[in-house]
């Protein structure tokens, strides 16, 4: 009765814009439990009744334990524990779905509507709903419940008071939510071609809050049958009612605990335990629906698996690393190859570009090489070794745990997107730099430490005294440099650089080119350029790979790129950026017919 | 600081809502409670001189007669002063005596409680969102169960099992009777003997949700850039975990805070009444049952006094451990 149909208007819901099969909850074990739970207690509820006996007639065989007649014993007085229990199910059902379907709408309103309105009254709403939230909930009860003369408790007045305790925190979930669906493309343009309030709500809002909507029903639920079992076992429950709380009462008061009847106190709260955990099993499923991330994952996700690998590359002149034959699987029942069977050798000290468009498996590559790949990720076949200028070859892909972890940044460093999120937001700068040296140099003294650390920053461009800074205090253009200077700290050999200059403005972009080149030139580490921008590749790389389905296509000296590519989709590449002059297809030096013309794709 | 002000005049919004509210509730209420409680004071052999009818009345309405906002502004002025009005079922002692001696027992019987469930429960929850993929994940679906046990139920079986039948707790109380209540070892030894019980009930159903936010939160740390670069930089696995992932995904868990101490204060008012422990939750249930209106209303301000409070304390907290708070305010 009560929570099936939570699961089926879940099922059936339509969703203008997300496709209603993301709404549907994935079929688990987890589940299918919690479903088989929810609908035999539910039934045991709805039809019980309808079988047991009289749940209040008296016998004179109190206190009988389990089997025979009565299957759960008697209580004090004789009555039939189990007809008694059928009751109480049901009552207990009903008044949770009530206060569940109260307590959400209250919560829709004050959260949607006030989130939606925006200005004077979404301040006023979320303050009101912040108050309710703490103050706390059972004590205001008790207080409203003592006023009310005990013969004027219907399970109305319960539910009501039940209900009005017990919106505020879900509607502070859904003001989160509302605000950030309110701020996206189609619901802007929804107002903006002047649809009605009510219309952008109900049509392009609600149905994206549905599965929040849900798990926030089913919690309500979950709250409201427990509520309501706490005030009757404190005998201030709804008069003349049957539930599991007041069950417990009774069991409380008639000494079932001292006289040892434990069919009288256990199944009712063993139910209360069922039914909740039913409903919280169903909720997983829900909550896998709002963040997919929450989704299980079938292997260790802090290893990198390696499925098979070949002999180390033998050393070639001047190399520092060699990947030979590398291909990556992201595992699953449609298994993708998003790195096929690649090769390349890295000189010393040179920088090599590696293009190609997002998705072709550039980053893949990257993490691979230093195996930070994780699962579904794995490596399926080939090697990558790295020729260390002490002349001693790594097998990258065999080290072991703690091996690898003293390679990681000693040998190879990386730098990532700085500007977004890749610096750590409540730690400082100074902790993120030194924890480095702690890790890595566990002799060095703090003093030295902290002057390394200072002297890095300086390097780069950036003030020593910003290592007391946060990630947020520093702008897009310092981060990166913070990245950079990261990656510095231990002297790499090699150093793989992911879109190091996306995500900031022209000028902030040359400059950090700039000074990656002259690190290079100084330092004389060899660099793995990964980006989309292939202009910036012939511009900066000795040699540039491009990619194309997990594929390197082309690869040869930037000069060779830029004035004969050989593949058609490295010509498209070039292609597609305009030239200073406005052309399109500047970047194509030879006279030949363009091959894109003709359809390449 | 522009944070520090912001939480402080939301948590003086609170308090005045709190207090007024409980101005509220009984002039809504049928009945006339100021009769009924005068009854009761007679009944008892108390004298009702028009004083305490005037504090009585001035706390849960005349039933006619007065305006209700000097009313309002008398309640006020009595609160200020800690005026609580005199308790019926303790009489004469006034209310908020009454309330201090009850109050430190549930301080520090859920405080305790509370800050052992939190600790515990972040911790494991960190682990098992770090180890996912193991076969931790199967605790995830069992702290469903403990979660949705009513408290009240979890006490009663735990009294059952390892008081009654085993025998190795006490059935109630919160000390020793024969003792007289004072800091000397032998009362102290009673009294953590007497709570280990209900702390314990406490724990076990509050820790389940503690665990269940944080390994959520962990999972969706764990996939951030931070946690990656943390990984690439070599550092060696327990301190990606704790200074990289786990100190990221505890901060919602403190921010929510507020949500769940209502759950726990609400599940060990309950809890009390089970162990006829000697804390403000029995009281209130005393309070309710001989209809004492002045001592009901003055414990319902100071358990919200009390847990403005907490949420006050852990906003200061979270203030220290994000440092973007700081700045935008």
């Amino acid at each position: 009765m009560t929570n099936i149909s939570t699961a089926t208007t879940l099922s059936a819901a339509p969703a203008s814009r997300a496709g209603w099969r993301s709404m549907l909850p994935r079929w688990t074990p987890k589940l299918g439990v919690g479903l088989g739970l929810i609908i035999v207690i539910t039934l045991f509820g709805l039809l019980g009744p309808l079988f047991a006996g009289d749940p209040d007639a008296v016998r004179d065989i109190g206190l009988t334990p389990p089997g025979g007649e009565h299957l759960v014993g008697t209580t004090q007085t004789g009555q039939d524990v189990l007809a008694q229990l059928t009751h109480a199910t049901r009552g207990s059902l009903q008044i949770g779905l009530l206060v569940g379907v109260m307590a959400t709408i209250l919560s829709a309103f004050f959260g949607i509507i006030g989130a939606y309105a925006g200005g004077f009254a979404d301040e006023f709403f979320s303050l009101f709903s912040n108050v309710m939230l703490v103050i706390p909930g059972l004590p205001l009860v008790i207080v409203i419940a003592g006023f009310v003369p005990a013969d004027q408790r219907g399970a109305w007045t319960i539910a009501i008071v039940l209900a009005v305790t017990s919106w505020a925190a879900s509607a502070r979930v859904l003001r989160a939510q509302t605000l950030s669906l309110r701020n996206r493309d189609y619901v802007a343009a929804a107002r903006v071609a002047g649809e009605k309030s009510w219309r952008v709500i109900t049509v392009e809002i609600l149905p994206n809050l549905l599965p929040l909507l849900a798990s926030q029903f089913v919690f309500a639920v979950i709250a409201a049958i427990l509520g309501e079992a706490g005030l009757s076992f404190l005998g201030l429950g709804a008069s003349n009612s049957s539930t599991l709380g007041t069950m417990l009462f009774f069991a409380q008061n008639g000494f079932a605990l001292q006289l040892n009847a434990w069919w009288w106190f256990v199944p009712p709260g063993l139910i209360i335990a069922l039914f909740g955990c039913g409903l919280s099993l169903v909720n997983f499923s829900i909550d896998e629906i709002i963040n997919p991330k929450l989704r299980d994952v079938p292997l260790r996700a802090n290893e990198a698996p390696v499925a098979s690998r070949a002999v180390p590359a033998a050393r070639t002149k001047d190399a520092v690393l060699t990947v030979e034959n590398l291909s990556v699987v992201y595992q699953g029942p449609a298994p993708v190859h998003a790195v096929r069977d690649v090769s390349f050798t890295l000189r010393r000290g040179e920088i090599l570009g590696l293009a190609g468009e997002s998705g072709c498996g550039k980053t893949t590559l990257a993490y691979a090489v230093n195996r930070l790949h994780r699962p579904p990720a794995e490596v399926t076949s080939g090697s990558v070794t790295f020729h260390d200028h002490d002349g001693a070859d790594v097998d990258v892909l065999a080290l072991a745990p703690e091996e690898l972890r003293a390679f990681r940044w000693s040998k190879l460093s990386m730098v990532f997107q700085g500007a977004m999120n890749a610096l750590n937001p409540v730690t400082t700068i100074g902790a993120q730099l030194d924890d480095v040296f702690t890790t890595h140099r566990p002799d060095m003294s703090r003093d030295d430490r902290r002057q390394r650390c200072a002297d890095v920053l300086e390097l780069v461009g950036v003030d020593p005294r910003r290592l007391s800074s946060f990630a947020h205090e520093l702008s897009g253009g310092m981060r990166q440099r913070v990245m950079i200077a990261m990656a510095l700290l231990l002297d790499p050999q090699v150093m793989i650089m992911d879109e190091p200059t996306t995500a900031l403005d022209v000028v902030v972009q040359r400059g950090i080119v700039q000074e990656i080149l002259r690190f290079r030139d100084e330092l004389g580490f060899a660099v793995v350029f990964i980006t989309h921008d292939l202009p910036l590749l012939l511009e900066i790389s000795d040699r540039i790979a491009v990619m194309r389905d997990g594929r390197v296509v082309e690869l040869g000296t930037a000069e060779e790129i830029h004035r004969a590519a050989e593949h058609p989709y490295t010509r498209e590449l070039l292609d597609a950026f305009p030239s200073l002059t406005g052309e399109r297809g500047g970047f194509v030096r030879d006279a030949k017919p363009l091959l894109h013309e003709g359809g390449v794709r | 600081m522009a944070y520090y002000g912001r939480k402080l005049l939301f948590y003086l919004a609170a308090l005045w809502a709190a207090v007024t509210l409980n101005f509220i509730i009984p002039r809504l209420m049928p009945g006339n409670p100021v009769d009924i409680l005068l009854a009761k004071l007679q009944q008892r052999g108390g004298s009702v001189d028009p004083s305490v009818r005037r504090s009585y009345e001035l706390l849960l309405g005349t039933g006619g007669g007065g305006s209700a906002v000097s009313e309002y502004f008398a309640y006020l002025g009595n609160l200020a002063r800690g005026d609580l009005g005199i308790s019926v079922s303790v009489f004469p002692s006034p209310v908020s005596e009454v309330i201090m001696a009850s109050l430190w027992w549930t301080v520090v019987l859920v405080g305790i409680a509370t800050l052992l469930s939190f600790l515990l429960g972040v911790a494991l929850g960190a682990l098992v969102g770090w180890r996912r993929g193991t076969w931790l994940d199967n605790l995830v679906p069992s702290t469903t169960v403990l979660a949705a046990v009513p408290y009240f139920w979890l006490a009663l079986l735990l009294v059952a099992l390892l008081s009654s039948a085993l025998g190795w707790f006490p059935l109630l109380g919160g000390y020793d009777v024969v003792l007289s209540p004072g800091w000397n070892a032998e009362f102290l030894s009673s009294a953590i003997y007497h709570g280990t019980l209900p702390a314990l009930t406490i724990v076990l159903s509050s820790i389940g949700g503690w665990l269940l936010g944080m390994r959520n939160m962990m999972v969706s740390a764990m996939s951030e850039d931070y946690v990656l670069t943390a990984r690439a930089k070599g550092l060696r696995g327990s301190r990606v975990m704790i200074r990289y992932a786990a100190r990221n995904a505890v901060l919602p868990s403190v921010a929510g805070f507020a949500i769940s101490l209502g759950f726990v204060v609400a599940g060990s008012i309950v809890t009390e009444q089970v162990f006829s422990y000697p804390g403000i939750g029995s009281r209130l249930l005393q309070a309710v049952q001989n209809n004492d209106y002045a001592l009901m209303q003055g414990i319902f301000l100071v358990i919200t006094i009390a847990v403005l409070g907490a949420n006050l304390v852990v906003d200061v907290m979270y203030a220290l451990i994000d440092p973007r708070t700081r700045v935008s305010g």
